[in-house]
Formats: structure tokens, sequence, C-alpha cells
């Protein structure tokens, strides 16, 4: 009895879903190089691999997000389109109003944050189910964009362009060759949301309320001042996205980040993160956010057409969401509960 | 001529067997059964006994066909039984009853109690005759319950009845009851016994397990024992006794659980006073709670102690009365603050408002403490490990690790771990609350919780016990107040406190 000890670290992480994940990668990093040197193009190559760091970048920020609340057993649908509105105020806030490019970053923020926080006064206190609020909320917002991208003229712009030294550079500040700054800076998001989750008492509870949510209340923790944290957190980790995109593109859009809506759903739930709640990490999401960049490079590489990968895409978040209830019923039945 | 034949059938009408053959089944870590047989026979109840963790609901587990085992045979009259699903045990026969409720809480009881074998009228449901069948039913049981509501709706114990209901409604030759009456009171269980005597009668094949050794001498027959996944012994229920059980069951002696106990003599000033409560479920209820007393809360379910003990803990609302706290009036709003001010409640439903299934039994324990358990801004994982194994050898948890989720564990040893959460080390209580806390817990342990609850007393906590089973509450509490319908009826001191005397509180019309 004396010598209980926890389940030692390689069997908890060979358990885990990030570590198939691993294996899935590494098993689509073969195919597609085999299927491009069949259609005479080069899968393996460096300049393959950077680009996919360029596309985790932007939509990294919104699997943390999407992530952490996941967790939670809450979800957002309308994270991405808060990165687009929080990219045209940007835009429109230097360009229009003649604001500095932090002051306008700020206001995009406060937006974001803004948003959040209505988001779960809807879920917390008027006891909306998660993904009503927040779809409602994601059309509000489209609503919001054309509103205020409407010109002195009468005329909706759908892009807005800026000229602003400082963010621009900032933005489109690479390391070594052509590998975006900002990657750097959703690594280091990752590794810092990881250890929040797994270490403190603030990750703990995330846990927890996932879990049962009522057992979490009554043994004292603040189930719902966390919730609040969750669905700010996330939107404004959409707004951050929307920062890094506006930045590196130099300008905002209406239809910014719309091809990334699902992105950080599928990944976190790709990596493992049960919609169930109470499961799954942030290494998790990371990796499920690669896979499903690779898949979408290596489907360009091979020449399918956009749609299709679109088609495919959507596919894969269906097979990703069917994975994870099938998995727990699997679970389930081996338990016999 | 007509009664030869009719006599010659009755002969040939053997008596049903359901043999267990040689049956093992390893989870990772354990060895949950090792080679168990022993057969049971139509027209006796056989009770299954053992601790926690012995094997028995993974037994029943297999013969539901819920779960395969690795080796071995059930065989019913001789012929070896399929069991490859649910589904399969059903129609071949059998029904059991699980520890855990399996109903849909959101579906009405009719639809619950019939579901996979709905009436249909050309292709349709038809809930006209759905209803009258489940009344039926409901009648023959004896209990005021709508066909027509919501399985969530009805209080844990008449959940229970409706599994059982559910069970009884399909006829089986064999019916295997897991714990059935740890959510029940007297009223029920009268009713549950019964109906296990009429089966009886009718020779079916009944498996009983239960951790309440007066209900095996009450009803059984025969008894199996198993521990450590091991059979022991088969005996005759009117040729043993309590102690060669437990004997059998724990491996040794453990003497009178109550007359042992070794009990708080010295009081000392008020540590909680409730003075007119009223919430939805409560009607002005006062009591005060001295430091190092133990008051015990009885009454039949639905009698209200679990909303009276809810409301003092901030998690229902209040709507008139005072909760003083060391002569101070206090107004917990959410849970959060009466832990904070030093209460603990150690909650009643396990599953519902209790554990975190699926995280491990770590998790489990810290839960409240989570704070004391920090390190600069992180969570000191070995403060966290000791916590969990302080708790693991306190109750004897079985586990083979540390972080085993809890959903792996038995009925029994969940039931320790939120126990283990709310006495551990770290947290710091003035008031202690125990709702139900030796539900589906074995003998032995039962002993050690009594104990624990006095030595609690001794150093000057205030403890409020609840429990349905009446020689336990009258036993182990100081005071005993017996509530009914929302309100306390009267109180009892340990000395003058009889089975009767609170029972008749408990029914006061
Ligand atoms: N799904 C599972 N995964 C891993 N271990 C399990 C699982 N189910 C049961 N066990 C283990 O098997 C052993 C037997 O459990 P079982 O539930 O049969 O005990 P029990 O006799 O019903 O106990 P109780 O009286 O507490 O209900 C226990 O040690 C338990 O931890
Ligand atoms: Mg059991």
């Amino acid at each position: 009895m004396n010598n209980l000890t926890r389940t030692s670290l390689v069997k908890r992480l060979v358990r885990t879903q990030a570590f198939s994940l691993l294996i899935l990668l590494v098993a689509m990093i073969l195919i597609f190089t085999a299927l491009a040197a069949l259609k005479g193009a080069r899968f393996f190559t460096a300049k393959t691999f950077i680009g996919i760091l360029q596309d985790i970048a932007v939509p990294g920020f919104l699997a943390i997000g999407a992530g952490c609340l996941i967790v939670s057993g809450n979800i957002d649908l309308s994270q991405a389109t808060v990165g687009a509105l929080s990219g045209i105020v940007i835009a429109i806030g230097i360009s229009w109003w003649g604001l500095p490019w932090y002051v306008a970053v700020l206001i995009a923020m406060l937006f974001a944050a803004a948003i959040g926080l209505i988001n779960a006064i809807l879920i917390n206190e008027i006891g909306m189910a998660p993904f009503i609020a927040t779809m409602a909320m994601a059309a509000v917002i489209r609503a919001l964009m054309q509103l205020l991208a409407t010109d002195s003229g009468g005329a909706l712009q759908s892009t807005v362009t800026f000229t602003d030294p400082a963010l621009t550079t900032i933005g489109g500040y690479n390391i070594i060759g052509d590998i975006p700054m900002t990657i750097v800076i959703v690594v280091v998001a990752f590794i810092i949301y990881g250890i929040i989750l797994k270490k403190t008492e603030l990750g703990r509870s995330i846990y927890m309320i996932g879990g049962n949510r009522r057992a979490a209340r009554l043994s004292g923790i603040n189930s719902k001042g966390i919730i609040y944290f969750l669905y700010i957190n996330c939107s404004v980790l959409g707004g951050i996205s929307g920062l890094a995109y506006t930045a590196r593109a130099k300008q905002g859009s209406l239809q910014a980040l719309s091809g990334d809506q699902f992105t950080g759903l599928t990944a976190a739930i790709l990596g493992g993160i049960s919609f169930a709640g109470g499961s799954g990490g942030m290494g998790g999401a990371f990796l499920g956010l690669v896979v499903l960049k690779t898949f979408y490079k290596g489907m360009l590489i091979v020449g399918s057409s956009t749609y299709l990968t679109l088609v495919l895409s959507g596919t894969l978040l269906i097979l990703a969401l069917s994975l994870d209830v099938w998995s727990q019923r699997r679970q389930r039945k081996r338990l016999g509960i | 001529m007509e009664l030869e034949q009719k006599a010659a059938q009755t002969v040939e009408k053997k008596v049903r067997t359901l043999e267990f053959k040689n049956i093992s089944k390893a989870f990772p870590g354990v060895q949950a059964l090792d080679d168990v047989s022993f057969t049971a026979v139509g027209g006796k109840v056989l009770a299954l006994l053992g601790e926690n963790g012995a094997g028995k609901s993974t037994l029943l587990k297999i013969l539901s066909g819920d779960i395969p085992c690795d080796e071995g045979q059930i065989l019913l009259d001789g012929e070896p039984l399929a069991l490859t699903s649910p589904n399969k045990a059903i129609n071949l026969g059998i029904s059991v009853i699980y520890q855990e409720r399996q109903l849909i809480p959101s579906m009405s009881v009719m639809e619950n109690i019939f579901l996979g074998a709905l009436p249909v009228r050309s292709g349709f449901v038809s809930y006209k005759e759905l209803k009258a069948q489940t009344q039926a039913i409901i009648d023959e049981f004896g209990l005021p319950i709508d066909p027509t509501v919501p399985v969530a709706a009805l209080s844990i114990a008449h959940q229970q009845m409706v599994e059982i209901m559910k069970a009884y409604r399909r006829n089986s030759p064999v019916i295997a009851f897991d714990e059935p009456t740890a959510p029940l009171t007297d009223k029920e269980i009268d009713i549950l016994f019964g109906l296990i005597k009429r089966l009886k009668e009718e020779g079916k094949i009944i498996i009983y397990v239960s951790h309440r050794m007066k209900e095996i001498f009450q009803i059984t027959d025969e008894i199996v024992v198993l521990k450590d996944g091991k059979f022991v012994t088969k005996l005759n229920t009117s040729e043993t006794n309590e102690q060669e059980l437990i004997k059998a069951m724990v491996g040794r002696d453990i003497g009178d659980t109550y007359a042992n106990l070794s009990r708080n003599d010295k009081y000392g000033d008020v540590v909680l006073e409730v003075n007119n409560l009223t919430t939805y479920a409560v009607h002005d209820v006062s009591f005060k709670l001295r430091k190092g007393e133990v008051i015990g809360l009885a009454g039949l379910v639905g009698a209200g102690r679990t909303e009276v003990v809810r409301a003092i803990f901030g998690a229902d609302p209040i709507i008139s009365g005072e909760i003083k706290l060391e002569g101070k009036p206090v107004k917990f709003k959410t849970p959060r603050d009466a832990i904070n001010a030093g209460i603990a409640l150690c909650p009643e439903d396990r599953k519902e408002q209790g554990l975190i299934l699926w995280a491990p039994i770590t998790h489990n324990v810290s839960l409240p403490v989570l704070k004391k358990l920090k390190k600069f801004l992180f969570l000191d994982a070995k403060a966290e490990d000791d916590l969990t194994l302080g708790a693991i050898q306190q109750y004897s948890i079985k586990t083979p690790t540390l972080d085993k989720k809890v959903l792996e564990l038995s009925g029994g040893n969940q039931q320790k771990v939120i126990l283990g959460r709310w006495t551990s080390k770290l947290v710091t209580t003035k008031v202690l609350i125990l709702d139900e806390p030796t539900k589906g817990i074995d003998v032995g342990t039962k002993a050690e919780i009594y104990q624990m609850v006095c030595d609690f007393a001794k150093q000057g906590i205030g403890v409020i016990f609840i429990s349905s089973e009446l020689t336990e509450v009258i036993n182990v509490a100081d005071t005993i107040y017996v509530m009914h319908n929302g309100r306390i009826t009267g109180s009892v001191k340990r000395e003058e406190a009889t089975e009767e005397n609170v029972l008749a509180l408990a029914m006061l019309e």
C-alpha cells in the first residue's frame, strides 16, 4: 500500500490521443510524399514545412482558446468571427479614424473582450445553450462588421487597407528565412496555456468543471467565475488571431479567417479534447492543428482543388467528432457504465 | 385423470439452476474475479457478500452480458449461456438491477420501464396502453408515482423503484439485485422485500448483493462470500451468524461495532445554530450543534434531510431563517463561501454531486483544497500524492495506482474517495456534514467510519450525520433529530433512542 504511485509518465503519454496523432502525422507525411512523387511534385521540402508553420500561426490562437473552453465542457462558435471583426476595427481605426496603431489594437481587443463577456452572460446568467448563444453572436458580429466597414459614401468595403509601418513591420517580421515571428509567439502561448491547464489551480478547476460541474461547485470551485474567464479568454484570443492576420496582410477583411471558422474546434477535438469535457490538453490541440494544416498543404501539393479540399476538411471535422463520440462510447462500454 | 396429469407436471417442473463455472476476469492491475464457481437455485434467494472491490458487481456485469469474462461459463439449467450483450442476456431471461442507476433521466417513467418493449399499435407507440400497463405495475408495487413524469423529477428512492419495476416487467427467471436498497428507506424496502418473496415463491432464481447484514438475514436463503475476487465459502443463511460472515468476508473478527466505539463526551460551545430555516423543501427547521457533538438526522426519503444541509452549505437558496456559525450570523451564497468558513458537506449522490468520474483519484481527493496545494504558482504534485495516499490508507481504498480513474473503482471504493476528499488532513472543518456516508460501504470499513466520526467529535468538530439506516443513526449520533415532510418532528438522545420511537416520529401524520 505504501508504495502506491502514479501511472508512469511513459504509459500516460502513450495512452493519450496526442500520441496516436503523432503516428497519424508521420503516416500522413509519408503518404503525401509518395503521392506527390507520383504526380511529379515534391512534398517533403523545407518550403512545405515553412508553409505549414505559416498556416498555423494565425489559427493557433483560435485552437488555444477553443481548447480551453471545450475542456470545461463549453464551446464558442463566434471566435473566428471575432478575429475578422478585430482585423476590421484595427484597419479602420488606423486608416479611417486616424488612430495610432496601438490605440486601434486596444480598441479591437476591448471589442473582443466585450463579446466574450456577453457570451458568458448569455450562458451563465440567462442559461442559453453555449452553441446557440455563440452562433447567434457570430451572426450579430458579421452584421456589425458590415456596419463598421461601410464608408462615409455609404459603400461597403469588403477589405480595408492601411499603412502603418510599425504594425506591419511587427506583423511581417520573420525569423530565419520565411518563418514568421508569430509562430514563435503561438508556440510559446501553447506552452504557457498547457502549463496553466495541467499545473495550476485554475487549470485543474477547468478540468473539474468539465468533468462534473455540479460536483465541482459543491467542492467550492468558482465555476461561474471561471466560465466568464474562459469565454473572455477565448474571444480575446480570437481577437489576437485577427490582429496577427491583419498585421501580416496589411488589411482588414470581412472574409478574414473565414476558412478557419472551425479550425480551432477541429484541432482541439482531433487532439483529444473531448466534447464531453474534462479531458485532453494543449499538446494535443497543437498536434491537431499541425495535422489539419499538413493535410491542407498536402492536398494542395498533390493538386486537389480548393473546393475538394474544403469538402475534405469538413469531412475531417465530422470524422474527428465521430472519433470523439466513438472512443467515448467504447470506453464506457469497456467500463460497463 | 386430469388431476394425475397435473401432479405429473408439477413433478416434472424441475427446480431451475444457474451455475457459475470457473469465472475469471482481470482489469488492468487487478484480478477482479479469480476462478469463481457456485450454483444458485430457483425458489431461493442467494446473497453475494464481500468487501468493497471483492468482485460482486463484476460478476453481475458478466451475468448481464455487459462485460465479457476472460474465462469460465454461466449455465442456466445446464445449458451454457452466450452472454454477448445486455440485450442477449435479457432475451435469455436474465435481469440485472445495477448498483448505478441506468435510467434515462429525461424520459418518462413509463418509457423507461418499457424501454425496448414499447406497446405498438399499427406502427405507432400506443401511449394509452403504455400508461395503463405502467400504472398496473405501479399499483402492484403500491407507490405514488405518476407514469408520465420524467424520471429526473422523481426522488432517488423512487428512481430506484422504477429501475426495479423495469426488471420486474420482463418477468425473467433470473433476477439479480446489486445493492438495491442503498438509496431506499424502510417503506420502499418493505415493498421490495415483499416482491422478492413473491418472486421466490414463483421459483425464480434471485441473487442479492448488499452490505447490510440485517437484510441478508431477513430475506436470503443462501450466502456466497467472495474475497479479493476469490470464492471463499457458501453457507445456508439459517445456519450462520453475523460474526461468522464478517470473518469470512474480512478475514478477521471485528467485534461489536457500536459497543466498541470510543466516543467523545466533552462538548464545547455551540458551533452551528439554525433558526427557523425555510427553503423550498424545508419548513421552520431549528437546531443547535455544539463542538464535539454528533447530531443525527433521521427520516424517510423525501423528509428533507438533504435539503436542510444543502441550505446550510449554501447550495440551495434560503427563503427565511437564520444560520449562525460560532455565534455570528452567516449568509452563504455558494458552497464556496461555506467551505471557506469551515463547513464541509460530503454529498449523498456520489455520481451526480460528488465525483468527477473520469478524473483520477488524486484530482478527486484534492478538489476542495487546491489552494492549499499550491507551491508558488503551481500545484504541488508530491503534496497531492501524499494527500491521496492518506485517503487511500485511511479508508483502505482498493486501487492499483494513485491516479486510477474513479469510475474504474468499485461502488464502495468510489464512496470512500468522497469521504477521503472531505476528511483529508488539509480540510479544516468546524462543521462536518456527512450525507449517507456509508452507502455501499462494507461492514469492516463502516465500523472504521463510525470511529472516525467519533474521532472528529473528539477534536471539537461538530458533526451532522445523515443516514437512512436507522440502527446506524441511533447508535452513532449523540442526539437524533427526526424529520418528516420538511419539518423536524422531534429529537431523541441516543440513550433513549429506539428504532420504534424514532420511526414513530418519522411517520408522524
Ligand atoms: N472497469 C474497470 N476497470 C478497471 N478496474 C475495475 C473496473 N471495474 C471494476 N474494477 C476493479 O475490479 C474490482 C472488483 O470490482 P467490483 O465492482 O466487482 O467490486 P464489488 O464487489 O462490487 O464492490 P462494492 O461493494 O464496492 O460495490 C475492484 O478492485 C475494481 O477496482
Ligand atoms: Mg459493487
